[in-house]
């Protein structure tokens, strides 16, 4: 009776279309730039994804007797502010677990869900080194592709395109390595 | 007319595609890759390249989050 069930969901046009299949990219875009009206319109700033997970590791500092106050990066009022609120009222920390849980829905509806095998020592490397870098760079350059990149573009800020351009140049340098170290 | 799989289990984007783009360029054309991958990034970017360089795609789902992306070489 439920695999009767499961097998007429899965033969259905609409489920295919809007739950099982990959949406085009134009409609992918288009959410995305209607999203962003959206937050800019609600919360007063453009979206953004990393600068919370700076916060999220000032807070597991904090937690084990750490102190931030003397970094340059939380010594504004604004950013000792907001880790003072703590981590369940900050508004991009809740959006990044929304992300996290709208992607775990996304996959468990299409039944595309698994967990992963780790095959090598190597792709563990390559995976810290890429997570560190990318937080590393994130923050160095005040975004990272969503907030610098693609926010950056959408408030029509030079500094977007700008940092468009080395975005491309350190793909391209990335994946070359990736090729020849991690392959 | 041989049929050679390419286990990219486990392989996160952009390493299925060019393992795939690699591995077909040895084979002759009638020739089958399959290509088992279990990231949906590449159940788009393996099956577009390859069809935009003109061969025959066809995607099985083989369980849940793991396709086989089955590539004939047309030239």
């Amino acid at each position: 009776m439920l695999k009767k069930l499961s097998d007429t969901i899965a033969a259905n046009d609409y489920y295919k279309v809007w739950l099982k299949d990959a949406w085009p990219y134009i409609t992918g875009a288009v959410l995305l730039s209607i999203f962003q009206i959206v937050t800019m319109a609600a919360t007063g700033s453009p979206w953004g994804v990393s600068a919370a997970f700076a916060n999220w590791g000032a807070w597991i500092y904090q937690a084990v007797g750490g102190s931030v106050e003397k970094l340059y990066y939380f010594s504004s009022d604004g950013a000792l502010a907001v880790l003072e609120r703590g981590f369940f009222r900050d508004p991009p920390t809740i959006r990044n677990l929304g992300i996290i849980a709208g992607a775990l829905f996304s996959v468990l509806i299409a039944s595309g869900f698994k967990i992963k095998k780790i095959k090598t020592g190597k792709q563990v490397v390559a995976a810290v080194l890429g997570g560190l870098l990318m937080g590393y760079g994130a923050r160095i350059g005040f975004g990272c592709n969503i907030g610098a990149l693609y926010s950056g573009i959408s408030v029509l800020s030079l500094s977007g395109w700008v940092f468009g351009v080395f975005i491309f140049l350190g793909a391209i340098v990335g994946s070359k390595m990736l090729v020849k170290y991690f392959m | 007319m041989k049929e050679v799989t390419l286990d990219c289990l486990g392989e996160a984007c952009p390493v299925p595609l060019v393992k795939a783009q690699k591995a077909l360029e040895d084979l002759e054309v009638g020739d089958v890759l399959v290509v088992q991958i279990d990231h949906s990034c590449a159940m788009k970017n393996v099956p577009d390249w390859a069809r935009e360089a003109g061969h025959n795609v066809e995607i099985e789902e083989v369980d849940d989050g793991e396709w086989e992306v089955v590539i004939e070489k047309a030239k």
